[in-house]
């Protein structure tokens, strides 16, 4: 991880803001894959995620000419930006589901069927879901995402205490959701 | 550092001690090498999960998204005299446009003048800034 000042992006933003097209293939080889994988992961929705790695790409691309270095690393700028849509998606979502509740895939073991891949996955997407928000933020910056205690701290808006008190939450719900399956990865 | 602390570590942050907040890698470190066996069996537990986790689905850009990403990036900035130009060849395409339609109906002279209208529309379109020259040409068809 870079330390605090230095840009691995800055070289590339700036080609992007100068209109060059190969500095803009080489940032979106290199970064939109890690915010659709952030917002999947939000949003357990992968039409959804699509949508919000869009917006957040050309929120990005209107930036880019006045991107302005040292105020903050541009992977934690998409980040933020991504994670505010996701929660706003969510919003939306939760009052959807109030006015009328959608239909949700039976994700539930199935004997033999749950050791498959697909439905493993689909498992652990349920039970990230399942999680309070917050819980499931850190979870996916910290884990999934790599982000560093402070770095995911300061996107959430909470120290790194309770950064950690909500990692170590989230995990034991994960674990008690997901013990049919721990056997299955040892 | 405590085995408590040590478990509360993992507990957070998983079975992979490089992975753990900075400050306390070094600690942690050395806490497992005096306690290999507790302390070890406490981090195979965590990367269990770790790996679990690891399955939760990803996905990858399709190539839509991709295009639609490109198509929208930033262009190259035009110089301030292409700048002009486009704006000039714009505005005089407009003026043309006008002049020719007013000119041609009076004098009966369409052909001529729609001959020198292309020509003129093709001397816009060779500016460095096409679109700019176009969009001129749309705003003043449309007033």
């Amino acid at each position: 991880m870079a330390s605090e000042g230095e840009d691995p992006d800055l070289a590339l933003l700036e080609g992007v803001g100068r209109g060059e097209q190969a500095a803009v293939r080489r940032l979106l080889d290199a970064r939109l894959p890690r915010i659709l994988a952030l917002a999947r992961r939000l949003l357990a929705d992968p039409y959804e995620a699509q949508d919000v790695a869009q917006e957040t790409f050309l929120r990005a691309w209107k930036q880019a000419p006045s991107w302005r270095p040292g105020q903050a690393r541009f992977d934690t700028w998409l980040h933020r930006v991504a994670l505010n849509l996701c929660r706003d998606r969510l919003r939306r979502r939760r009052e959807t589901i109030m006015a009328q509740p959608p239909e949700v895939a039976d994700l539930a073991p199935d004997g033999e069927g749950a050791l498959l891949g697909v439905q493993i996955g689909g498992r652990i997407e349920a039970a990230l879901a399942a999680l309070p928000e917050r819980q499931r933020e850190a979870i996916v910056l910290c884990h999934h995402q790599g982000l560093g205690n402070k770095e995911a701290a300061a996107l959430l808006g909470v120290s790194v205490e309770t950064l950690e008190s909500l990692l170590g939450r989230g995990r034991r719900a994960l674990r008690a959701a997901l013990a049919d399956l721990m056997e299955a990865v040892r | 550092m405590t085995p408590d602390r040590f478990a509360q570590l993992a507990a957070a942050h998983g079975g992979d001690i490089g992975r753990w907040p900075q400050a306390v890698r070094e600690a942690a470190r050395s806490a497992l090498a005096a306690d290999p066996h507790g302390l070890g069996a406490v981090l195979a537990a965590e990367s269990d999960l770790d790996r679990l986790l690891d399955l939760a689905p990803a996905q990858s850009a399709d190539a839509a998204l991709m295009g639609r990403l490109l198509e929208a990036a930033p262009r190259p900035r035009r110089s301030g005299g292409a700048w002009w130009a486009g704006l000039a060849a714009g505005l005089g395409l407009a003026a043309a446009t006008v002049a020719g339609v007013a000119v041609g109906v009076a004098s009966g002279e369409g052909d001529r003048l729609d001959r020198r209208a292309d020509a003129i529309l093709a001397a816009a379109y060779d500016q460095p800034e096409p679109d700019a020259a176009a969009e001129l040409l749309d705003e003043a068809t449309d007033l």
